[in-house]
């Protein structure tokens, strides 16, 4: 079983790319269409690949987390798995290969655990990662792609980001997006607190750069959201009382009347396409007299043409030209990723053992198998009632295999581990066995199924 | 011998500008008592200057000694008005080149005939309306040069780091920190196109007045008269604009740079190429 991670991010790929990708992830079906083609990526005899996975989507980055199939270990399939992804999102000739990384096991699990942990974020230490990683583990738990691998993996993943967090000073001040709309809005405005701001979609990001905004003295806000509700559930849960007197919700219908007025406006709309273009702005910046309009685009793929920050007085500032310009303080933040580098190799360690140790399952389980086959056959002879022989050949069986098996799971560790795996099961010629019983992660939860060999109830079994 | 003294507030100005490559607010706060203390040398030198001569026409390098003082003066009252210090970094040097020129320029004397009487106070006052009107346009020069600089970096996103409250660096807060935006500075200009300009064209009509009385023509059609005519239609037509048609940011930046380039020439012309108008042998 090999961890794989291929993806995309702010660092490797631009936001139009970015954008591209997005799009075709936007939504939950969406995702379980690209989920459904990747379960079927068969290799030359027809085996699949993939035995689970999950999307993860964010404004900055889009990753795919596979288990493969354990007729894959080290088989060097990513590169075919890379090649399927970059041509469902591009055209088979753009060549975008490059702009995606990919991470295998060690790598893989030490790249997921930075991501959580806030630390490969664009701006360090900011506390969404965390929950659109959990929201991607549900995602594929609802869709059935989550097997035994990922599901130790994420749990994983989620006790590295709060050790991490708890631990280390890496989320005590970071330098956040909002706080960088603040910032670049006083560049732009003398005095806040006469502003009006326009707020289109009710996201995360969205209420924390409010927040933001109203702490400078902002007092005029409208938001318009395309479910009218979401925006009084949003304004009524996310605000303090004393906030919510600065906002008002509006129709999304009626926000282009609001434009001429808007000093500033946020953009973080689920939208696939454009939500305010070069057409829309330039007859408001005449309305307006001139004066300067700051506009932010918070979402991906972006909600306001590019071409908008042509127009004289316009100022427009998406998610990727925030990142660029934080510099958070650069000391103290790498003294601290040392620190979380330490949690998260410890346990990236455990986890690889215990991956490592699920390698010997199937093996584990044919001796075990083969030992209550012979005592089967020997003992029926002499026992007729079967739950007393169960019983009993269950019992013999834990005794014989007891300190066997807990040798086989340190050998694991060893570094000749593997060629002692191999001994074994040339000793039991247990080979063969071992190999047959190999089910998609897809079958292995159907009722009245054998449980597969990395069944959660089999891995309870042998511990 | 007087024009020696002129190089004590130059030399402190100078010296001041050691102190911003400190980057510590200890260090800003002695480059501002510093430049303070340099105009309170150009002050002293000033009226030390009217003490021992009277209020008379002066040489061409008090002229321009006068006009950096003039040019201080604008300046502080505008930094305390808007309570925006940091212009003083970018005015300081001009101030400073204005006192070198000054060391620098000839020291021709007044004609005594032409300019006698009521005619003489006139003068003065024509003078002094337009070194007033041109100060105030040379700070919106500069804060027009600031302007279209910061506005760059904005729209280009080039250069522009934003840092947590607390790891600011010195010298980052110093250049580009809070009051230091767009729409101030546009209001800044504004505001020198609004005072700016009445005086201006005061001082103009006062030229046109002492020309007729004098040459006893109205116009004769000289380029200083047609330069000044240039710069004064420059200024109306950007005042009437941002009235009328609200023009602002880059646009208005555009027009004040190009408006003091027209007075630049315009002064030279007027007291290198045609010292007679003025008095001047």
């Amino acid at each position: 079983m090999d961890i794989l991670i291929i993806g995309l991010n702010h660092k490797s790929a631009g936001i139009g790319e970015r954008e591209i990708v997005s799009k075709k992830l936007l939504t939950p079906e969406l995702r379980l269409k690209f989920y459904e083609s990747i379960k079927e990526l068969k290799d030359e005899a027809g085996g699949r690949i993939i035995a689970e996975s999950a999307v993860l989507t964010t404004c900055n980055r889009s990753e795919f987390i596979f288990s493969l199939s354990p007729s894959h270990t080290r088989s060097g399939k990513g590169h075919l798995i890379k090649n399927f992804i970059s041509d469902y999102f591009f055209s088979p000739d753009s060549e975008k290969e490059d702009i995606f990384y990919m991470f295998l096991n060690k790598d893989a699990v030490m790249h997921l655990f930075k991501v959580a942990s806030s630390l490969d974020s664009m701006v360090v230490g900011e506390p969404q990662i965390l929950g659109q990683i959990k929201d991607a583990y549900n995602e594929s738990c609802d869709f059935k792609m989550a097997g035994p691998a990922l599901n130790k993996l994420f749990h994983k993943t989620f006790y590295c980001a709060k050790k991490v967090r708890t631990e280390t000073k890496i989320a005590s001040s970071p330098v956040s997006i909002s706080y960088a709309a603040v910032e670049l809005s006083r560049k732009i405005f003398n005095n806040l607190q006469e502003k009006k701001i326009l707020l289109l979609g009710a996201g995360e990001t969205g209420r924390l750069t409010l927040r933001h905004f109203i702490k400078f003295g902002v007092r005029n806000i409208h938001v318009a959201n395309r479910t009218r509700e979401k925006a009084f559930d949003f304004i009524e849960e996310a605000f303090e009382p004393e906030e919510k007197k600065c906002l008002n919700v509006i129709d999304f219908s009626e926000y282009f009347r609001l434009l001429p007025s808007s000093d500033i406006i946020l953009c973080s709309t689920s939208s696939d396409e454009y939500v305010l273009k070069y057409g829309d702005i330039m007859p408001i910046i005449k309305l307006r007299k001139q004066k300067p309009l700051f506009l932010i685009d918070i979402s991906v793929p972006r909600n306001i043409d590019p071409e908008v920050n042509k127009i004289s007085n316009v100022y427009l500032f998406d998610i990727d030209d925030i990142g660029k310009m934080i510099e958070g303080n650069m000391e103290t933040r790498k003294k601290e990723s040392e620190n979380a580098e330490g949690i998260i190799h410890s346990i990236a360690k455990e986890f690889l053992e215990w991956k490592e140790s699920l390698n010997v399952v199937p093996v584990i389980v044919s001796l075990r198998n083969k030992v209550k086959d012979v005592l089967e056959r020997e003992l029926s002879n002499y026992i007729e009632k079967k739950d007393e022989k169960d019983l009993i050949i269950n019992s013999i069986t834990n005794k014989i295999l007891h300190e066997p098996v807990t040798l086989i799971k340190k050998t694991v560790r060893d570094s000749d581990g593997p060629s002692k795996i191999e001994m074994l099961k040339s000793l039991f010629n247990l080979g063969a066995e071992g190999e047959k019983d190999e089910e998609a992660p897809g079958n292995r939860n159907k009722k009245g199924s054998k449980p597969s060999k990395n069944h959660p109830e089999r891995i309870k079994l042998i511990k | 011998m007087f024009r020696d003294l002129y190089l004590v507030p130059l030399l402190i100005f100078i010296f001041s500008y050691i102190f911003i490559y400190l980057g510590n607010k200890k260090a800003y706060n002695i480059f501002l008592y510093l430049i303070y203390g340099g105009f309170a040398a150009q002050s002293a030198l000033l009226f030390g200057w009217l003490y021992v001569n009277g209020f008379n026409l002066m040489p061409v390098d008090n002229i321009v000694f006068f006009n950096a003082w003039l040019l201080m003066v604008v300046v502080v009252l505008f930094t305390l008005f808007y309570r925006a210090r940091y212009i003083l970094v970018y005015i300081t040097p001009v101030v400073a080149l204005n006192l070198l020129i000054a060391f620098f320029a000839p020291h021709n004397a007044v004609k005594p005939l032409a300019f006698q009487g009521q005619d003489l106070s006139v003068l003065l006052l024509h003078i002094i309306l337009v070194l007033i009107g041109d100060s105030i346009f040379a700070l919106a020069f500069i804060i027009s040069l600031i302007y279209i600089l910061q506005e760059r970096k904005i729209k280009l996103k080039k250069n522009l780091k934003l840092f947590n409250k607390k790891e600011i660096p010195f010298y980052e807060f110093f250049y580009l920190g809070k009051g230091y935006n767009l729409e101030l500075l546009d209001s800044i200009n504004y505001q020198c196109l609004k005072i700016g300009f009445p005086l201006i064209t005061l001082g103009i009509a006062v030229g046109i007045y002492l020309s007729s009385s004098i040459f006893k023509s109205f116009m004769i059609a000289k380029p200083i008269e047609i330069i000044s005519l240039i710069t004064w239609l420059i200024y109306a037509v950007l005042l009437h604009e941002r009235i009328a048609r609200g023009v602002r940011g880059k646009k208005a930046a555009v027009f004040s740079i190009i408006g003091f380039l027209f007075i630049v020439s315009s002064l030279s012309f007027s007291l290198y190429l045609f010292p007679k108008f003025h008095g001047l042998k």
